[in-house]
């Protein structure tokens, strides 16, 4: 790829979360209730107070006049001050940052691992026990409800086998003596939340790779390959993973790019402190910079993930390198 | 290929079972640990700003961190809090508190009679503070002769001061703040005088510690940690498992299961408040609502053929009380409508007042209308993730169909539904109200005054709004009762709240662990129950 395409291709991505920033922008504001009303439940305060809330979050400026000042501070880095948690946005976003990317981060690898590992071993076994384990495995979890995998495996291994705690990041109000400490503790709490949310994705992604690697092996090149001598095993290896490959980096490119918008219903089941909730919350809230705040990080690396993907095929694939 | 997969294969048992390991060794610790109580609840604190704050549980944080001058004891009669006694002039409009000696604020500052002065004015001017500052209403001065008392003047005998649970703040602190900016203040390290002290505060919890210095008896327990859960069924899992000590707003399945768990003590308990159906009666032009529920006729067949005890079976399984006037009944402000007033379910009843009043259903379409040809069709909204209460909206609209009257239900968020309140474009909905001790809140929300704030139906009565004023007045408590029950009386009367069901908390607390709580009153909660009485009387069991 000429260094041309990407700086066309990182031309269209940026044009494409600006139409995202403006689209969310006036979308939440169509939206009904009043962000105002919901502020302020003092049927008492006075025109003055009113007032000075208005100005502190810029609400009393015309609507253009707001749309362009966030633009232009966005572009300083500033995303505005939430109107629930009365903070910076950027602040909120970057307590609930880390334990998303932790989490989801976490479930993802698992689970582009396993998943590819169990694809491959059931579209090689093609028809045998394994394959028939394989599937019926990755069709239960991918179509498990998440909400009911999550509370099944709470009664699991929080109830019966009481290996795991319930619910958050960290045992509520506990203090560490060592950074060792804090460290096991949040390991616990980390495991079930991965757990489930890779149940869920290994099922996809192992599905996925099973049948595009059954495409593949059943392509003429590799009866070819085979009728040449080659080892099973480099057939697979050399000729076959290769091609099977591209789908699968379409797939894990897209999640991965929704790594940062968390998982709301993983999070709400094990209270896990991350962003997905943090959107939910924003939400109900009309809490419209914390909104947009999310938004636009989940936007850009959306789009961010799609660019690096289309990279990653031009050295994997030389169809697209031409 | 085979050698990697085989060691990776070893590296992930071994990652395993070191996390077993860890796992089983990270439980509890040994030796003396301090007595700490774990409250579970489905709601997460909203602030900690006492003045902006609005959300139940954090008025319980309130309540340990700060004390007001006077505070409830577990039967609602008034003993000291920072007020160690009081006087009232032969006139009935001078109030004298002494304060209790050598009282400190958590960060080490004395309290004296000028922080009260400073809180309670602020309050009045501002109106900040949203429950407690409706108690101020009345005193007019306030006065600090010396550091230990305060004399507050009334325009008219003050009849709610005992019942004033406002907590007094830090005018040392308070005052740095600009005024205009208190309303958006988050109080990141609140200081109050309580016998607990602000410790810290996570994304899912607030916890506070013993005050060693407090000026009253200081509690057993050292420490409480409040923490909200997204999931209640993760909640209950959590007191079954011992992860916490107690538990708020469980469901009435957790009842059932937590009711078969030896080692927990769980109720369901009356708690202050209804559940009801709010008509829109807007006078005004302006209104858009349907103008045909401006007839008073209507809004009382709409009541008599609405089946509340199916509602409370179903929709509640049991865990409440049949709904009539404003204030719960065990309440001593209750007001009980006579059997000739009390509209309970009667489906015949419904159909012949709308008869009489002429609405007919004259083209046979199953649906009333009135004389000028208008059908009875009104659109009732209820709030999406409040699973009881849109069981109950469906309940209501097949009871409604039943007499002729056609409801389209429709869902939305609190937020959107607080909009179409607040701009009186709605029909009907269903919404609730936490209420407290004195009646002054609770029947505060339906006056003329409220209106464009509180008074969601848009209701105005002039007698209603002149007892209003009158019942604080009053200092004999039977005469202030009568006029509070005729307050109810007229409000069931012209019906702009449809009072459904007095719905219950279902709570619980590991009783294995636990000694010293109750139910406050006898049929009401352990916890959100506007008393410390439990937070302090809890002790581990020996």
């Amino acid at each position: 790829m000429t260094r041309k395409i990407i700086v066309r291709k990182l031309f269209y991505a940026l044009l494409t979360i600006l139409v995202v920033l403006v689209f969310n922008y006036i979308l939440f504001r169509v939206l009904p209730g009043n962000p105002l009303n919901m502020m302020m439940r003092n049927p008492r305060a006075t025109p003055e107070t009113i007032a000075a809330v208005k100005e502190f979050y810029g609400l009393d400026q015309p609507w253009y006049i707001q749309f362009f000042t966030y633009f232009k501070h966005l572009l300083t880095g500033d995303l505005g001050v939430s109107f629930v948690y009365k903070a910076p946005v950027a602040d909120v976003l970057a307590q609930k940052i880390l334990p998303t990317v932790l989490m989801v981060g976490l479930a993802e690898i698992v689970a582009i691992v396993v998943g590819i590992f169990l694809g491959i071993l059931a579209a090689w076994k093609r028809g045998t026990k394994l394959d028939v384990a394989t599937l019926s495995f990755s069709l239960v979890t991918y179509s498990v409800p998440t909400f009911w995998l999550g509370m099944i495996l709470v009664v699991i291994f929080c109830v019966q086998l009481r290996i795991f705690p319930t619910s958050g990041m960290f045992t509520p109000g506990k203090s560490f003596p060592t950074t060792f400490a804090m460290l096991q503790d949040l390991f616990m709490h980390l495991a079930l939340p991965v757990l489930t949310m890779s149940l869920v994705l290994i099922g996809e992604y192992a599905l996925t790779m099973r049948n595009t690697l059954m495409d593949v092996l059943s392509e003429d090149y590799i009866t070819t390959a085979r009728a040449k001598g080659f080892r099973e095993r480099y057939i697979l290896k050399k000729h076959a993973l290769p091609n099977a490959m591209l789908p699968m980096i379409t797939i894990i490119a897209i999640n991965v790019g929704f790594v940062v918008a968390g998982a709301i219903q993983v999070e709400t089941i094990f209270s896990w402190p991350g962003l997905g909730r943090l959107m939910y919350e924003a939400l109900r809230a009309r809490d419209y910079p914390l909104l947009q705040g999310v938004f636009l990080l989940v936007t850009v690396s959306v789009v961010l993930a799609n660019v690096l993907a289309d990279i990653t095929y031009s050295y994997i694939d030389p169809r697209v390198k031409n | 290929m085979k050698n990697r997969f085989r060691r990776i294969t070893i590296f992930t048992l071994i990652l395993i079972l070191v996390t077993v390991q860890i796992g089983c060794g990270g439980g509890q610790a040994p030796g003396e640990e301090l007595s700490s109580f774990t409250v579970g609840s489905s709601a997460s604190f909203d602030t900690m700003n006492p003045l902006s704050s609005y959300m139940q549980v954090t008025y319980e944080f309130f309540m340990l961190i700060y004390d007001p001058l006077i505070k409830y004891d577990e039967n609602y009669d008034p003993v000291p809090g920072l007020a160690k006694e009081w006087d009232i002039s032969d006139d009935e409009l001078t109030w004298t508190f002494k304060l209790q000696e050598g009282v400190k604020w958590h960060d080490g500052e004395p309290f004296t009679s000028e922080d009260v002065k400073y809180t309670y004015e602020l309050m009045m001017d501002t109106g900040l503070g949203y429950m407690y500052s409706s108690y101020l209403t009345g005193i007019t001065d306030i006065q600090c002769p010396d550091d230990n008392t305060v004399v507050m003047t009334t325009d008219f005998p003050k009849a709610n001061m005992l019942m004033n649970s406002t907590p007094i703040l830090p005018k040392h602190i308070i005052s740095e703040i600009p005024e205009d900016e208190l309303e958006i203040w988050a109080n990141e390290n609140p200081v109050g005088t309580g016998a607990y002290k602000y410790d810290s505060k996570g994304d899912n919890f607030v916890k506070v510690v013993v005050n060693e210095d407090y000026f009253g008896s200081i509690p057993e327990v050292d420490e409480y940690i409040f923490v909200s859960y997204d999931n209640i069924d993760s909640m209950a899992q959590a007191l079954m498992l011992g992860e916490i000590d107690g538990a708020n707003n469980l469901n009435t399945a957790q009842y059932q299961q937590l009711m078969d768990d030896e080692n927990v003590s769980v109720i369901s308990g009356e708690e202050k408040g209804f559940m009801q159906v709010g008509v829109n009666c807007w006078m005004d032009d302006e209104s858009g609502g349907n103008p045909l529920l401006l007839d008073k006729n209507i809004r009382q067949a709409i009541e008599l053929a609405i089946d509340k005890q199916r509602i409370v079976d179903m929709s509640y399984n049991g865990h409440g009380t049949v709904g009539t006037t404003l204030i719960n009944p065990g309440d001593y402000f209750h007001y009980e409508p006579t059997a000739e007033e009390l509209r309970s379910y009667d489906v015949e009843k419904a159909k012949s007042l709308l008869d009489s009043a002429g609405y007919m259903d004259s083209n046979g379409d199953g649906v009333r209308e009135s004389t000028d040809g208008t059908p009875l069709e009104f659109e009732l909204i209820t709030i999406a993730d409040n699973l009881e209460e849109v069981k109950s909206g469906q309940m209501i609209v097949s009871d409604l169909a039943a007499v002729g009257i056609k409801i389209n239900s429709v869902t939305m968020d609190s937020g959107a539904l607080y909009d179409r309140i607040i701009g009186g474009t709605y029909d009907l909905f269903i919404w609730g109200w936490g209420s407290d001790v004195d009646p002054t809140v609770i029947t505060g929300v339906l006056t003329t005054d409220q209106i464009g704030g509180n008074n969601e139906p848009f209701f105005s009565n002039a007698r209603y709004d002149e007892l209003y004023l009158l019942q604080q007045q009053e200092m004999d408590e039977e005469a202030r009762r009568e006029m509070v029950w005729e307050m109810q009386q007229i409000v069931y009367e012209e019906a702009p709240y449809i009072v459904i069901i007095y719905a219950n908390n279902i709570q619980a607390i590991r009783s294995d662990r636990w000694t010293g709580f109750k139910q406050i009153p006898e049929t009401g909660t352990y916890f959100f129950n506007l008393t410390d009485y439990n937070y302090r009387n809890i002790r581990p069991v020996e």
